[in-house]
């Protein structure tokens, strides 16, 4: 384990391993898969932290991000300027939470960003539509997505008010186990193409 | 905050305002504030540092901010005194180690990675199959190990080395007054045999196979007694038997406990139906465009079957009460339809063992055949009965849940009950219907004519269920899936394309495992190997299914819940549990040992070596053992269990009823919130309509 990288300083090595769940080594896998998306854009060089933005379609063709019918999302929540363009920051913070060691409640708000997709900070009923829309690839009839809609407002708002809040999302997600699978299992796949880019 | 008059309710926008900075958590307030006053207390400076940063984490700020809130917290910390400095490194590295100590266990847990993989392709109703696949693999193994140190390797040394010890004295009792008869075994027949009956003696587990370590014959009842050191086998032998299984029950419920316990707190599988499956049914760790197009199709399933169960239940309340009785009586019918069929092949279960065991004599492969007929029956009647059960169901229209459960319930009932009959069927021939006068059993009370050592007889008819089991599913897997695919693949006809690719159904994959650990279990106390071949064999499953699901299988459109799933496999597995205890003592209880053969040749039952050992131990012992026995021990604590279930049952009833307390007053505080918000709306109305006349 030796301090042979010159790509960012100890500190902030330091710094982003307190506010990641990542180790040092993960750390820089990450930077060499954000460099290998536009090694051009990129500079090797991170110690006088260059301001340097990746644009959405970059990100969206990701192996992970590709065929995820809420990328948009995604990269949108992530992203500094909300439009999808993540900085190095941006995107280690995207992996962090989407990585199997971040709790449940983390994911839960991010999880709840996600799906909101007007910004109100309330899942309303255009946004439960467009959330099953993507789910289902637009196969279910007007009437079932309506039915559907109705019956999860039903289920998990308590305070009545017709939409979905922070509070009563989190208050559904505790009670469902599966929902810690909301993270990239195939996080092992940054071994895979490390191996592929020193191997160039 | 520009909320104007004629854009919105000023109120409300307050009222949104306040929610956002509830909504911030709390725990970073908390860590600010600690902050301010950690100059009082330097000591927990080091604590601090790693709880502050592991808060940091989960704190869902942007990485900015997240890096300025860390900027802040260095910069207030206080100047460190090098024994504190050291601390704060040491509780770095600490963490380093649990970090990189957490990755070895994931490398060393046994398929850790496979089965992420599994459960992304396939889905957690697929993956918890194959978690219970490994954890019957490790159960096995640690039992294999739990034999081995106590009665395979004892009887290897003893009968290696046991004469090399000075003042031993190796007591091989035989019996004094049986008649000469009894005492007549002869597994190795003398004589030029054919060589393929080698194959069959491996295959059934006679002659060569028959006098090892593998069965329960061979075992010698030697008791060894050195100088500071004595060795029962045959207490040995019959402890370890029942600790094994009494180890296997304690796994089961422990595993059970914690898998129920997720399955209660997440209220069973009814409530928050469609929120669950549409917040929670994405899984982001699908990779590539086919499995997220099968994904996608998985969710518009589970929506539209439970839209249609919807309907059906309404459908169901509007029926008259004639369409009612129809339907009840026609239920009634097919469950005794049902009941029919099952009884029908239980019939020919009994049917098959009884053929096969008289007649044993015939050499070469028709012997084999003769031999395998009960697995061969039994597996057959497996197969054909739940088909023709399905077909019922139809005819029954039962919700679809509804069908599920009742499928996997008969098919059960089918699977181990088919064993209870083999087993009873070959009780009934070794005791010859209980009569003790017949001429076979006169003699030696049981029947030693054709079984001159039963327990080896019983220890055989397991191994062959075992190994039959196993390469019914290669055989399956080599002339049924593997084939299915290429056609289906290379055939592009329409029928051929109706019927598709085929999908891994969890059920009757579990009900096999469950039926083949039965069978481990029942067999263990005759053929102590019986755990070593089973991990084998499991292992091998594991690599035959992974391989036949990748290639082979579909995502299956219905998928199992599974937690819910767990805890069902437990219990069915807990059943089979439960029938092969009964079967371990009722051999150990009531059947008379062989005379000729085992550990316990001299007994008149196998449990009457416990009380025969008990009487050398100590007094004290001995008046405590007989009290643990007695009445005065065993009513009180009957008394207690009962009353600490009582208890618990209540305080689980109790937290139920809080729990639906607290969320009505949820409901509760929403309404009051509106009602408040109204008013300020209103309020402020008020008082600012005359303000800007």
């Amino acid at each position: 384990m030796g301090n042979k990288q010159t790509i960012f300083t100890a500190q902030q090595l330091d710094a982003y391993q307190d506010c990641t769940y990542f180790t040092r080594k993960e750390i820089l896998r990450l930077f060499n898969r954000y460099r290998d998306l536009a090694p051009q854009l990129v500079p090797l060089d991170y110690t006088n932290q260059p301001d340097v933005k990746l644009p959405y379609e970059l990100i969206g063709s990701m192996p992970e991000l590709k065929d995820n019918p809420f990328r948009q999302r995604i990269a949108e929540v992530f992203s500094e300027d909300g439009e999808g363009n993540m900085t190095l920051d941006d995107f280690l913070d995207m992996f962090s939470v989407l990585s199997e060691m971040a709790p449940r409640d983390l994911k839960a708000y991010y999880a709840f960003k996600i799906y909101d997709f007007n910004n109100d900070d309330f899942i309303c009923k255009s946004d439960l539509e467009k959330t099953l829309n993507k789910l289902t690839r637009n196969e279910l009839t007007e009437e079932e997505v309506r039915m559907v809609c109705e019956k999860v407002i039903d289920e998990a708002d308590l305070d009545n008010d017709g939409r979905l809040s922070l509070e009563d999302f989190q208050h559904m997600i505790v009670r469902a186990p599966d929902f810690l699978r909301m993270d990239w299992k195939y996080f092992n796949i940054l071994y895979f193409h490390l191996f592929i880019s020193l191997a160039r | 905050m520009d909320g104007g008059l004629q854009r919105e309710d000023p109120g409300a926008s307050y009222f949104r305002e306040s929610l956002r900075l509830r909504r911030r958590p709390s725990r970073v307030s908390n860590q600010l504030n600690r902050d301010s006053s950690s100059d009082e207390d330097e000591e927990e400076d080091e604590v601090d540092g790693e709880d502050q940063a592991r808060e940091l984490r989960n704190t869902p700020f942007s990485m900015a901010l997240k890096k300025a809130v860390r900027q802040a917290q260095l910069m207030k910390m206080p100047v460190v005194s090098s024994s504190n400095s050291w601390k704060m490194k040491r509780s770095k590295i600490l963490r380093q180690l649990k970090s990189s100590a957490r990755d070895v266990v994931g490398y060393l847990t046994l398929w850790d990675k496979t089965l992420q993989k599994i459960g992304g392709n396939f889905g957690g109703g697929v993956q918890s199959y194959f978690l219970f696949l490994r954890f019957l693999v490790v159960l096995n193994f640690l039992s294999f190990l739990l034999l081995a140190a106590f009665v395979i390797i004892p009887s290897i040394i003893f009968s290696r080395v046991g004469t090399s010890f000075s003042n031993t004295s190796e007591t091989l009792n035989l019996c004094a007054d049986c008649a000469a008869e009894c005492m007549e075994y002869e597994p190795n027949p003398q004589g030029l045999r054919m060589f393929y009956s080698y194959f069959l003696d491996l295959l059934s587990g006679t002659h060569f196979m028959e006098y090892t370590y593998l069965f329960y014959g061979y075992y010698s009842n030697t008791v060894l007694e050195d100088r500071n050191f004595s060795y029962n086998i045959p207490l040995a032998y019959l402890l370890t038997a029942v600790f094994y299984l009494a180890f296997c029950l304690v796994c089961i419920i422990a595993r059970m406990g914690t898998a129920a316990r997720v399955a209660v707190v997440t209220g069973g599988s009814t409530v928050g139906n469609y929120s669950m499956i549409v917040f929670c049914g994405w899984d982001y760790g699908c990779l590539g465009d086919r499995a997220t197009k099968l994904k996608q199709r998985n969710v518009l399933y589970r929506l539209q079957v439970d839209l249609e169960e919807e309907a059906l239940k309404r459908r169901a309340a509007a029926r008259t009460l004639k369409q009612r009785v129809l339907l009840y009586s026609l239920r009634v019918a097919m469950f005794f339809v049902a009941l029919g069929l099952i009884i029908a092949a239980f019939v020919g279960i009994f049917e098959a063992t009884n053929f096969s065991q008289e007649n044993r004599q015939e050499e070469g492969f028709l012997s084999l055949l003769l031999e395998y007929l009960p697995s061969i029956v039994i597996t057959a009647g497996n197969f054909v009965v739940p088909m023709l059960c399905d077909q019922i169901a139809l005819i029954e229209r039962y919700t679809p849940s509804t069908t599920v459960i009742l499928a996997l319930l008969r098919a059960v009932f089918l699977r181990l009950m088919s064993l209870a009959i083999l087993l009873i069927t070959l009780w009934q021939q070794i005791t010859c219907e209980g009569d003790t006068e017949s001429q076979n059993c006169k003699l030696c009370l049981y029947n030693h004519v054709d079984y001159p050592c039963w327990e080896t007889r019983l220890g055989q008819e397991m191994y062959k269920l075992t190994l039959f089991d196993f390469l019914v599913s290669v055989a399956v897997l080599v002339l049924v899936e593997f084939p299915r695919r290429m056609v289906v693949d290379n055939w592009s006809n329409k029928l051929v394309q109706w019927f598709g690719r085929q999908q891994f159904t969890v059920p009757a994959n579990v009900l096999e495992l469950v039926y083949g650990q039965t069978v481990v279990w029942t067999g263990a106390l005759f053929c102590p190997l019986l755990p070593l071949i089973s991990v084998v064999k499991f292992v091998l499953f594991f690599y035959f299914k992974k391989i036949n699901l990748f290639n082979n299988c579909r995502p299956a459109l219905r998928t199992f819940r599974s937690t819910t799933s767990t805890v069902f496999f437990l219990m069915v597995l807990l059943i089979g549990w439960c029938l092969a205890a009964a079967v371990v003592i009722y051999s150990i209880a009531e059947i008379h040992p062989s005379i000729s053969c085992g550990p316990f040749r001299v007994s008149s039952n196998i449990w009457s070596i416990v009380p025969s050992s008990i009487l050398n131990l100590s007094e004290v012992t001995q008046e405590f053992l007989f009290f643990i026995g007695s009445q005065a021990f065993a009513i009180p604590l009957c008394v207690l269990s009962c009353v600490v279930m009582c208890y618990v049952i209540v305080l689980a009833a109790a937290y139920g009823k809080s729990v639906s307390l607290l969320r009505k007053r949820l409901k509760m505080e929403g309404r009051d919130k509106q009602f408040l918000v109204k008013q300020i709306g209103e309020l402020t109305r008020k008082l600012q309509i005359p303000n800007s006349e």
